[in-house]
């Protein structure tokens, strides 16, 4: 394996940067354990598990976070304030491709009195203060970084791009007929969103923030994790996602702070998981408990920096933006 | 006629009637949604590619495919010339059918010969191979540290990038698939 020590230098500077962004805003940087007894129950990760053992010989099952998300929110729940954290996180069977690497860096920052609005103005200022110019050059494009950066809805993107009024196709089969005229085969899409997600993936994600970074938001309800649902309408929730040259960068909520409401996401996740044949975690109680002790709404966002690094760094994959990729690691 | 659900580089499948090679995969894991498969295919007929994105359990029919064994003997920059191991046929591919791969290309290299219907369409080379470096900046002095890496030219006039230590004369692995260093070989 070929070690870039300007990999290593550049990745030093940046994150020092953005260490620096949020000391400065006064938000206070936390760790959070990288091993958990319970972690994310979205049905579309596959956290790796292990073993804790106790010198008796006991064991516990352990599982490496594919977020911290749930142990930031426990920090919210005792009254922290404004928190950022920059750690590792695991997510198996993500390998391949030049955009995934089973283990990544992840920043999350939550801000306190905020909502998804908020978030990506701070997103905005963040990747302005870390590339420290109006513009990037990335793969042969300038990207535009001057201020404001366009914000999309996906109701917005979806006319644009394909002419489709996602609230006239609100079921299943009308939405599968939309997308059958289009040429597309569904029979492999067993819900709503997997229907929106070919169309979406297809047709509008490759042409976003080519000229300039763009903010794609309120997702449609079912994809709203632990998001909350916009109040004017429930068909859509308050989330978003930053594009840069057709990639996603961040996934932002106002965050969803009712603790009998996620309980019931979390159920329906468990639910899901089990049907998938995957480890179903328990719920994790302490989450919820904190959630009923937070005063104050809340954003946050959780962004990917080798993928930020990849754009600032102007490279084609992720391996080359990390000093030990592991599909090196696996086929040296 | 065997059908695949899982799409990786390299892998030539029928689609729409035609037949294309896979030439880049990519996964993709939507925030709420199954997974898809990113990939950009190459129509063997006409070269043209286009990008398609696949939802996971989709399945499409996987071409077939005949590999037989070939040298390379010489192109010209448009047209590269080969000839089939066993009956000594040549025949000749457009750079764009080999794409990337042209550039670990030397006269005499050994590789494997696609054929779709008799009609050959692209060439695999193996995933590592060993070059020679003809062409390495000096090291310059104070950088007796490991660890900065320089591009160098290899014999076949392709770039790569190598550890400092790497001087001209010395022999390197390369992996074909990306081009990049693998080691001293």
């Amino acid at each position: 394996m070929l070690f870039d020590k300007k990999i290593a230098g550049k990745r030093k500077f940046y994150l020092d940067k953005i260490r620096s962004f949020f000391d400065a805003a006064g938000f206070l940087e936390v760790e959070t354990p990288l091993m958990a007894l319970t972690v994310d129950l979205n049905p579309n990760l596959t956290p790796f598990e292990t073993k804790l053992l106790d010198p008796s010989g006991k064991t516990t099952p352990m599982y490496l976070h594919p977020s911290p998300e749930f142990n930031m929110k426990k920090l919210m729940g005792a009254g922290f304030g404004n928190i950022y954290t920059l750690c590792k996180v695991f997510r198996n069977g993500e390998i391949g491709g030049g955009r995934h690497n089973p283990e990544f860096t992840m920043l999350e920052w939550y801000r306190q009195d905020a909502d998804y609005r908020d978030m990506m103005d701070d997103t905005e200022n963040l990747i302005r203060f870390v590339v420290g110019a109006d513009e990037v050059k990335y793969q042969g494009r300038t990207i535009g970084l001057e201020k404001p950066w366009p914000r999309k809805s996906v109701h917005e993107l979806f006319i644009e791009h394909t002419g489709i009024d996602l609230l006239k196709n609100k079921d299943y089969s009308t939405l599968a007929k939309t997308a059958q005229d289009r040429g597309f085969k569904t029979s492999a899409c067993k819900t709503w969103d997997d229907i929106f997600y070919l169309i979406f993936l297809n047709e509008i994600e490759p042409k976003l923030g080519l000229d300039s970074p763009v903010f794609v938001y309120d997702y449609p309800a079912t994809q709203s994790a632990l998001a909350l649902v916009k109040k004017d309408n429930p068909f859509w929730c308050e989330r978003f996602e930053l594009y840069i040259a057709g990639q996603e960068l961040c996934n932002a909520f106002s965050e969803l702070l009712d603790a009998k409401e996620q309980r019931k996401r979390f159920v329906e996740d468990q639910e899901m998981r089990k049907k998938m044949g995957k480890t179903v975690f328990e719920i994790d109680e302490e989450l919820l408990a904190g959630l009923n002790l937070v005063k104050h709404p809340y954003g946050g966002n959780a962004l990917g920096v080798d993928r930020l690094l990849m754009v600032i760094m102007d490279a084609a994959k992720i391996e080359d933006v990390l000093l030990f990729p592991a599909s090196k690691m696996i086929n040296p | 006629m065997s059908v695949t659900d899982i799409f990786r580089v390299g892998m030539c499948i029928v689609y729409e009637g035609n037949t294309y090679i896979v030439v880049a995969a990519q996964f993709v894991n939507p925030g709420k949604g199954a997974a898809f498969t990113r990939t950009k295919i190459k129509n063997l007929k006409t070269g043209l590619t286009k990008e398609v994105t696949i939802k996971s359990g989709d399945t499409a029919e996987l071409a077939d495919v005949q590999h037989r064994k070939c040298q390379f003997l010489y192109g010209d920059g448009t047209m590269y010339n080969f000839m089939d191991n066993e009956n000594f046929e040549q025949f000749a591919l457009e750079g764009e059918s080999i794409g990337d791969k042209k550039r670990f290309l030397l006269d005499g290299t050994q590789c494997h010969a696609l054929y779709i219907d008799n009609i050959p369409v692209s060439i695999e080379l193996p995933p590592k191979m060993d070059f020679k470096v003809t062409t390495a900046p000096p090291r310059s002095k104070g950088n007796t540290a490991t660890g900065d890496s320089k591009e160098v030219t290899i014999e076949t006039g392709a770039t790569v990038k190598v550890p400092a230590f790497i001087e001209e004369g010395m022999m390197v692995k390369v992996n074909t698939d990306d081009g990049s260093y693998v080691s001293k070989a």
